[in-house]
């Protein structure tokens, strides 16, 4: 009995003994557990944002997307420079991606597109390095095959029965000139902006573009909105997998300028062939009609290497702005300077009596009038509508440079405008320091004489020029002239208020107004029906002596009673002022009266 | 009529005395597993693969029945079969050296009428049924060298044959295991202590091996000879030697690690939502394995900390259900079976899921119910099975553990 009730106590023991090794058996597991736990409890909760930065690095791709660029419209609101969608055939690469070595890929997106070719028509233009690069570098943004690509390709892509897998049409906004080539100098043109270092923390940049030259530059930070983001998830191979809007590119403002394109196509119409330009200002308010350089500007040459090669080694520089970075001596046309300050000084009056004798003697030399027998007495009035050289030589030695220098400085001769486009030059207003500095030599009496005629150091650009007679043409308000308005401004801004002698502008006008009208006057040929106008020849002799060259300027303002217009012209290498420049600026100011009279130019018409 | 009422009377003692939490915790885990499947595959480009979540559902089925089968039968009846099924998982492991299918450089697979079958988890299964016999016999000393050679010999075949494969994941379970059960099965302290000396002392000698020579600027082929002779292979040493520095070979072996640590550190709290896991979406956790060694990272990228949690907690339910069953096991075989398998169970649980958190090298082990698997899920269902067969077949429920509950005071104590 007693053995059997110990062998049972033992066995029970054994038994519990056994029950607690598994009890310790299952706590170990537990424990274990619980350590197991206790690790991810680090990984995921502690840890979590380290780790989720790791995967947003690795699977997050920040791709930038240009805004679209504002656009450019005339004062009537035709548009100037606007953006057109440009179709271009886009291969998706992650869709053709092949197994195996990126070269597979490679390969079968250019045996692709051969086959897509003969589809569309159009052989393959992307080689086999290009995509490869593009595999490496851009792997999730589309390819795209064919760029621009026109109408009939379009069509044959998309009425084609045949289903292009992994391809679409993407469409990118281009640049473009409706006018073209008006006003291409003022316009400007884009180019691709180049990377911005503080756009680094974008993984894939799309270029988009700056303005380059003109009001394109002027005012590419308006025009040119901001870029929005895209974020593009990829996968562990790089393709792309989705893609979200970061943030919503801002578009460009659209800008309206002060250029009227009727006018402008006139003007330009009527630079045609000649090397030249001419500005046509508002003297109310400064602005600007229109702004033309001869020979024009096209902005299509810079899509064409050989043409942009032709248009830099041209020898007419059809590059360059004649309008405000033409530094031309103002010629005859700076007289009304010269009587103005003599006028205001008090030094002399509407009756100063100067006799021509067809020359203005300083000891030796000789200053010749145009006319070489001589104009004989003449009153201020007469003296501006003759364009007299012996009349003005003589009222600025008398009335002395510092005056006349004074003057024209007030009258913004010397500065830049503030017209805002690159390239505006200052023209030149000579001193006695400049030319010091320049010449090692003092200011002189012969200096003066050319000066009172607007020829010798005196240099003003065609703009500068369109600002003086503005100002004669408001009575005295030196206008910063615009080509748009900034937002609430209307008037205009003063540069400078001359507080003139309603006398002093009497006279100025009245020689100016005889100028055209009279019938012995040296701008009669500007002479149109119906509206009056006031202006001023000029004929600005350059080159070697020799050769005769001129440049023939013309200032005019009309109406002569309630201005509106106020124009510069000048061209280069012509006979005259009176018998180059006043039929073109007639030419001119009839159509800009048929234009406000209603009998319009029709805006679709050609330049020709 | 009779019939009839001896079908209830098995119905009856079936659902009244079979553990419904351990049934709970298994239908859980395989829904569970079901449903991460087909967000581990649902953007696979191939639709075989896409489809695998369905395969899951009809393996899991089909071990559901195995698992009910397994528990109406009483596990006695299958004592005097555990030999012969253990000399067959020997020839299958043999054959399969001869004519398995080669994938990844590991011969695994035996191919039966298109369905691949692993033998080494037959071999598990087989080898806890006969070391649960072998320790279970009256009178066995686990003191005695014969009997530890024995019971050590029941093991070490087919973990040797195993390591042939070779499957060192596969087979580095047998270890554990089998310790566990000699443990459970009375083995003195001291006898277990000199085997982890043992143990110790071996595993000193191969990471020696793997990690000296390297040191000492040995060149990969000498070093690849070494290593042979102690029966590795280099890509033993490159795992092992990703797992200690990951960033040695970031883009290639190091990256199954990286990822998955990535895919459960970026989780978070609460994951990013079902079918949301983007490491998987994206193809940074590689597709191959996201399904099957994997799915835990898929499960805790997508479900976060709050899953991680209730996956685990599921293990420690089945665990602790389990281990009521051995306590209240009607026999000391019956309990040896449960110990044994219930520790198959923790170390593919513990190593796959420590794997996956970036706390032990990766040995290619599947995370039991939920990686997508034949062989595997039917092995573990019908382990449990048995685990349950056990817990139904107990001739006095209410006596040994019930009344004492879990960590009540022993009998006699």
């Amino acid at each position: 009995m007693t053995s059997t009730n110990d062998l049972e106590a033992i066995l029970a023991n054994l038994h519990n003994d056994e029950a607690i090794r598994v009890r310790i058996m299952l706590c170990f597991a537990l424990l274990a557990f619980t350590f197991l736990g206790g690790s991810i409890w680090r990984i995921q909760v502690l840890k979590a944002s380290e780790y989720r930065s790791s995967e947003t690095r690795q699977s997050i791709r920040r791709v930038r997307r240009p805004a679209p660029r504002g656009r450019m419209f005339d004062r009537n609101g035709v548009l100037l420079a606007g953006n057109r969608p440009s179709y271009s055939i886009a291969v998706f690469v992650e869709e053709l991606r092949q197994p195996g070595r990126i070269s597979n890929t490679v390969a079968r997106i250019a045996t692709y597109l051969d086959e897509v070719g003969t589809t569309i028509g159009k052989a393959r233009e992307v080689t086999h390095d290009e995509i490869a690069i593009h595999i490496r570098k851009r792997r999730p943004l589309p390819l795209l095959a064919w760029k621009d690509i026109d109408e009939v390709t379009l069509a044959r892509w998309s009425e084609s029965p045949r289903n292009f897998r992994g391809m679409d049409i993407y469409v990118e906004p281009v640049r473009v000139y409706p006018g073209a080539p008006i006003a291409g100098h003022t316009i400007g043109y884009v180019g691709r902006r180049d990377w911005d270092e503080t756009d680094t923390p974008y993984h894939y940049y799309l270029p988009d573009i700056k303005g380059r030259a003109g009001i394109e530059r002027t005012l590419d930070d308006r025009l040119s909105g901001k870029a929005g983001g895209r974020l593009v998830r990829v996968d562990a191979s790089g393709f792309k997998y989705d893609e979200q809007v970061e943030i919503d590119p801002v578009p460009g403002e659209d800008v309206m300028l002060t250029i009227d394109v009727r006018i402008q196509r006139v003007v330009e119409d009527v630079l045609l062939g000649e090397r030249g330009a001419c500005v046509v200002m508002s003297p109310r308010n400064g602005d600007v009609l229109a702004i033309a350089s001869a020979p024009a500007f096209d902005t299509t040459v810079l899509k064409n290497a050989a043409r942009y090669k032709a248009a830099m080694q041209d020898a007419g520089r059809p590059m360059f702005n004649r309008a405000i970075s033409g530094a031309y001596p103002p010629g005859s046309t700076f007289k009304p300077v010269v009587a103005i300050a003599a006028l205001e000084a008090g030094l002399a009056t509407a009756e100063t009596m100067i006799d021509c004798p067809g020359y203005y003697a300083v000891g030796e030399a000789r200053f010749n009038c145009w006319r070489t027998i001589g104009h004989g007495p003449l009153d201020m009035r007469r003296s501006l509508e003759q364009s007299c050289n012996t009349y003005f030589i003589d009222l600025g030695v008398q009335i002395g440079y510092e005056r006349i220098f004074h003057m024209a400085s007030a009258l913004g001769f010397g500065r830049r405008t503030g017209l805002g486009l690159r390239g505006e030059v200052s023209g030149l207003m000579p001193d006695d320091a400049w030319k010091r500095k320049k010449y090692r030599d003092g200011w002189r009496k012969g200096d003066t004489c050319n000066a009172s005629i607007g020829q010798g150091f005196v240099l003003a650009s065609p703009l500068q020029m369109a600002v003086f007679v503005s100002t004669l043409a408001n009575g005295g308000n030196v206008m910063r002239p615009r080509l748009f308005a900034e937002a609430g401004e209307t008037a205009g801004e003063i540069v400078n208020k001359m507080n003139w002698d309603p006398d002093t502008l009497d006279v100025v006008r009245g020689g100016m107004l005889d100028v055209i009208h009279a019938t012995t006057g040296t701008g009669r040929l500007a002479k149109i029906k119906h509206v009056r106008m006031a202006g001023k020849t000029g004929s600005a002799e350059y080159g070697p002596r020799s050769k005769r060259k001129k440049y023939a300027w013309m200032i005019v303002f009309a109406p002569v009673e309630r201005p509106r217009y106020a124009i510069a012209l000048v061209i280069e290498n012509a006979l005259s002022g009176g018998r180059t420049a006043a039929p073109r600026v007639q030419r001119i100011m009839e159509r800009i009266f048929d234009i406000e009279q209603g009998i319009d130019v029709d805006l679709a018409e050609g330049g020709a | 009529m009779l019939a009839v009422a001896g079908v209830t009377r098995v119905a009856k003692r079936f659902f009244t005395r079979m553990s419904w939490t351990m049934t709970f915790a298994v239908v859980a885990l395989l829904v569970i597993g079901v449903f991460f499947v087909y967000s581990a595959c649902y953007v696979s480009e191939e639709s075989p693969v896409r489809l695998l979540y369905k395969k899951q559902m009809v393996w899991g089925f089909a071990g559901f029945l195995c698992y009910w089968a397994l528990a109406v039968t009483d596990y006695r009846h299958l004592r005097k079969l555990s030999w012969t099924f253990y000399a067959a998982s020997i020839v299958l492991l043999i054959l399969v050296l001869f004519v398995g299918t080669t994938i990844y450089g590991a011969k695994r697979w035996l191919m039966f009428l298109g369905i691949g079958v692993q033998p080494s988890e037959i071999a598990k299964f087989a080898v806890v049924f006969v070391l649960a016999r072998k320790l279970s016999r009256p009178g066995l000393n686990l003191a005695e060298p014969r009997a530890l050679l024995e019971v050590a010999g029941i093991a070490l075949v087919p973990l040797c044959l195993i390591l042939l494969e070779p499957d060192f994941g596969t087979a580095l379970v047998f270890v554990p295991m089998t310790l566990a059960m000699m443990y459970a099965a009375g083995m003195p302290a001291r006898i277990l202590g000199i085997i982890f000396l043992i143990g110790a002392v071996l595993l000193g000698v191969l990471m020696a091996a793997m990690f000296v020579p390297p040191a000492l600027g040995v060149t990969r082929e000498e070093h690849g000879d070494i290593l042979k002779w102690i029966g590795l292979r280099t890509y033993h040493y490159d795992r092992l030697a990703v797992f200690f520095d990951a960033d040695l070979d970031p883009l290639a072996k190091g990256w199954n690690k990286r990822q998955s640590e990535i895919a459960v550190g970026s989780g978070g709290m609460f994951g990013k939502g079902y079918l949301k896991g983007t490491q998987n979406i994206l193809g940074f956790l590689p597709r191959s394995v996201a399904p099957t060694d994997f799915i835990f990272s898929v499960i805790a990228e997508e479900k976060g900390f709050m899953g991680s949690l209730t996956v685990l907690g599921l293990f420690s339910v089945l665990m602790v259900s389990g281990v009521r069953t051995a306590l209240s096991a009607p026999d000391k075989m019956g309990r040896l079976l449960c110990v044994g398998f219930l520790s198959l169970l923790f170390c593919h649980v513990f190593v796959n899921i420590a794997m996956t958190v970036g706390l032990m090298p990766i040995t290619g082990l599947p995370l039991p119910l939920l990686s997508y698997g034949g062989s595997f899920m039917m092995v573990t269902m019908a382990s449990l099975g048995i685990v349950q067969s056990v817990r139904i077949h107990a001739k006095q429920p209410k006596v040994a553990f019930q009344q004492r509950g879990l960590w009540g005071p022993a009998v006699g104590g």
